[in-house]
């Protein structure tokens, strides 16, 4: 009987892979590469990558992991480990590459590079290589940004450039051991960068745009009041033949649009970003003759405050976007099963400044953290700096656990990525329970 | 009668898998879904048409070396011997692997470019299939030499293992094929493996020219690849 079943079983799994039948697949994580496995269920740690500050613990940047599975009540909310980058570097991004073992983190204003290897000890990773040659490489690319998967290799977006470190950027790839393989420029007339953000069935890439190292390496105040400077913002989107890797469709957007997320179920063919400075919610959606169309389809809060919408986190059944605004600390959940009409259907206040926002892969939990850039983030008592978890039911956000990073010593913390004991150790069990205790 | 061989290559294969994958009660216990990775909201079923062959490039991504192998016959052979400075699109399996979103959408994608590269002469003269276990304690060259069977090649599409483990690694560490067995809590393994399902297409000079992998990974995209290599080649000669 077992080997009946089983021959069944697999006849089936062959068959259905055959048919190419979609896989079962049960959520969200929903940002991150389609090349590159999820992790599912409970996460058991979350990668933090920190921004050093003067006089505070070792003033280093870091990438910093944090208990979070409730089932180790001893870690839940803890520091675990921090890894020192040894100086400033104006980390930000970080992404895992194809096999989603090695985590490369990029520095904004000097342009370099680390890889974590996560797998031998998930809940402390080791730098396993560093690339000081980013600029050089790419022909004179600098401030990478996005690190988004690709099969083989790893899709970085340069925010800014050697020559005049103005918003004139490109895309640059390089393969998963770190070697050189080519640069993008973006085209004329929408040379700013950003995000990049593929959607495999349709062979399309979305690219974003922001602002070059002169204004992101300035204080905010500075730039805002600098009619000059607030003239370099990207106002545009370029829709991609990915796999040729040609511009073949430039969106007005106006305004710096941000983060861009993909919707993930079938024959939703389109896309969400925010744009900072003018503070709207835009849907890029394929239209019938297969072009794209930029339609801005709400505000978020009041656009003459200018809130700033930062990052955003669209979840796995494509119906609930969350907006963190980082002027108000706020985060809105807005309701967007109808993508032309995004319903605003819960309003939470995280703290006095919030930046990133990122969502588990079973949409149960939400972790924010509070740094923009070092720059522009809040001085005095509005410089908070933490990460927040909240549980996510649906209705309203719930808190769970927060760890103030000026306490503890560690700076500024942005983007976060969940780690898991059973994942890296290829490991499986009967039911989730207990998962992780036996894994360690 | 052809049917009803394929039908038996299949059986074989499958009891096969199921002698070693299936005997173990514990992973019935198991919810499916956490014996395979998860990349996306559904599978992936391309909804365009590529761009033309040769209007695009393909940059190298890599350098691969040669490696030891034993073909389906048990006969020893390197990669370099059975790609011979061909065009080649080289995969890796196992043949009990049950990942719906794995080594069956290898093997589906890999026999449909068999078809098309043996109707067409020029692909069928400039192009190789090589399809490589990553379990050599199984995957005898009789285990592969059904595999072989059960696809009956119709173009050169070579099938082959490993002598052992420790010919198998320095293979996988080259391609950057991540592979690692699938256990249990108690640390037993489980008879399946965990793996980031890659496709590599090699040109000439034994350069990775593209990689891939679920989301990618689609006959039609190969194809035009293995043209537009084609194209690239042609050009190199008039201009040589």
């Amino acid at each position: 009987m077992t080997r009946l079943v089983s021959s069944r079983f697999i006849a089936r799994a062959a068959l259905a892979a055959v048919l190419l039948v979609p896989a079962a697949a049960r959520a969200d994580e929903t940002c991150m590469s389609p090349y590159m496995p999820k992790i599912t269920g409970q996460e058991d740690y979350v990668y933090v990558v920190t921004l050093g500050i003067e006089g505070v613990g070792d003033g280093s940047d870091k990438l910093v992991t944090i208990g979070a599975n409730p089932a180790d009540a001893a870690r839940y909310g803890k520091v675990i480990s921090s890894v020192s980058l040894g100086g400033r570097h104006e980390v930000h991004h970080a992404g895992f590459g194809d096999d989603r073992r090695h985590l490369w983190v990029g520095g904004l204003d000097d342009s370099m590079m680390w890889v974590f290897d996560v797998a031998p000890d998930p809940a402390r990773p080791k730098l396993v290589r560093t690339i000081d040659s980013f600029a050089k490489d790419s022909g004179g690319v600098v401030g990478p940004h996005t690190f988004f998967a690709l099969p083989g290799r790893m899709l970085i977006t340069g925010l800014s450039n050697a020559k005049d470190h103005a918003g004139k950027t490109a895309l640059v790839e390089y393969n998963n051991e770190g070697k050189f393989i080519q640069t993008v420029w973006l085209p004329e007339h929408a040379e700013y960068g950003y995000d990049a953000r593929v959607q495999p069935r349709l062979n399309r890439m979305l690219t974003s745009s922001f602002t070059g190292w002169n204004n992101y390496m300035t204080e905010l105040g500075k730039v805002m009041n600098d009619p000059e400077a607030a003239k370099h913002f990207g106002n545009t989107m370029v829709v991609w033949d990915f796999h040729a890797r040609k511009p073949i469709q430039t969106l007005e957007v106006k305004g710096a649009p941000l983060e861009i997320r993909w919707a993930l179920q079938p024959r939703h063919n389109y896309a969400f970003t925010t744009a900072a400075l003018t503070s709207k919610i835009w849907l890029i959606e394929q239209q019938d003759d297969g072009t794209f169309k930029a339609s801005a389809v709400a505000d978020v809060a009041n656009p003459m405050d200018v809130p700033l919408p930062a990052d955003v986190s669209l979840s796995a059944d494509d119906r609930f976007l969350f907006v963190d605004t980082f002027m108000d600390g706020t985060c809105r959940v807005y309701d967007v099963s109808d993508p032309h009409t995004p319903k605003l259907v819960h309003t939470e206040k995280i703290g006095a400044q919030v930046n990133m926002v990122s969502e588990t892969w079973d949409g149960k939990r939400v972790y924010f953290t509070s740094s923009l850039l070092s720059k522009w983030d809040k001085t005095g008592k509005d410089n908070e700096q933490f990460l927040k978890a909240y549980g996510w039911d649906g209705t309203r956000l719930t808190p769970l656990f927060a760890v103030d990073f000026l306490k503890e010593k560690l700076g500024r913390p942005h983007i976060m990525h969940f780690g898991q004991e059973r994942f890296y150790k290829n490991q499986i069990y009967a039911g989730e329970a207990g998962g992780l205790a036996a894994a360690r | 009668m052809r049917r009803h061989r394929l039908l038996a290559a299949a059986g074989l294969v499958l009891a096969a898998a199921a002698a070693r994958a299936g005997d173990d009660a514990r992973l019935r216990a198991v919810d499916p879904a956490e014996l395979t990775y998860t990349y996306a909201v559904g599978g992936f079923a391309p909804e365009y048409t590529p761009p033309a062959p040769g209007s695009y490039t393909l940059p190298p991504i890599d350098t691969v070396a040669d490696h030891a192998l034993l073909d389906a016959d048990g006969r020893p052979t390197t990669l370099f011997a059975l790609t011979q400075g061909r065009l080649a699109v080289v995969a890796f399996v196992y043949t009990t692997c049950i990942e719906a979103t794995g080594c069956p959408l290898s093997l589906a994608v890999l026999h449909r470019l068999d078809r098309i590269i043996a109707a067409d002469a020029e692909l069928a003269r400039r192009v190789v299939l090589v399809t490589i276990s990553f379990d050599p304690e199984r995957d005898t060259p009789a285990r592969m030499a059904v595999m072989r069977a059960f696809h009956a090649p119709a173009s050169d599409w070579r099938f082959a293992t490993t002598r052992s483990e420790a010919e198998l690694q320095p293979l996988l560490a080259d391609f950057d094929q991540p592979v690692a067995k699938l256990r249990f809590a108690d640390g037993a393994w489980t008879g399946l493996f965990r793996h980031v399902l890659k496709v590599f297409l090699l040109d000439g000079q034994s350069q990775v020219r593209n990689v891939y992998s679920v989301g990618l990974l689609d006959a039609t995209l190969v194809l035009t690849d293995l043209r537009t290599l084609l194209l690239e080649s042609a050009a190199h000669r008039r201009k040589g």
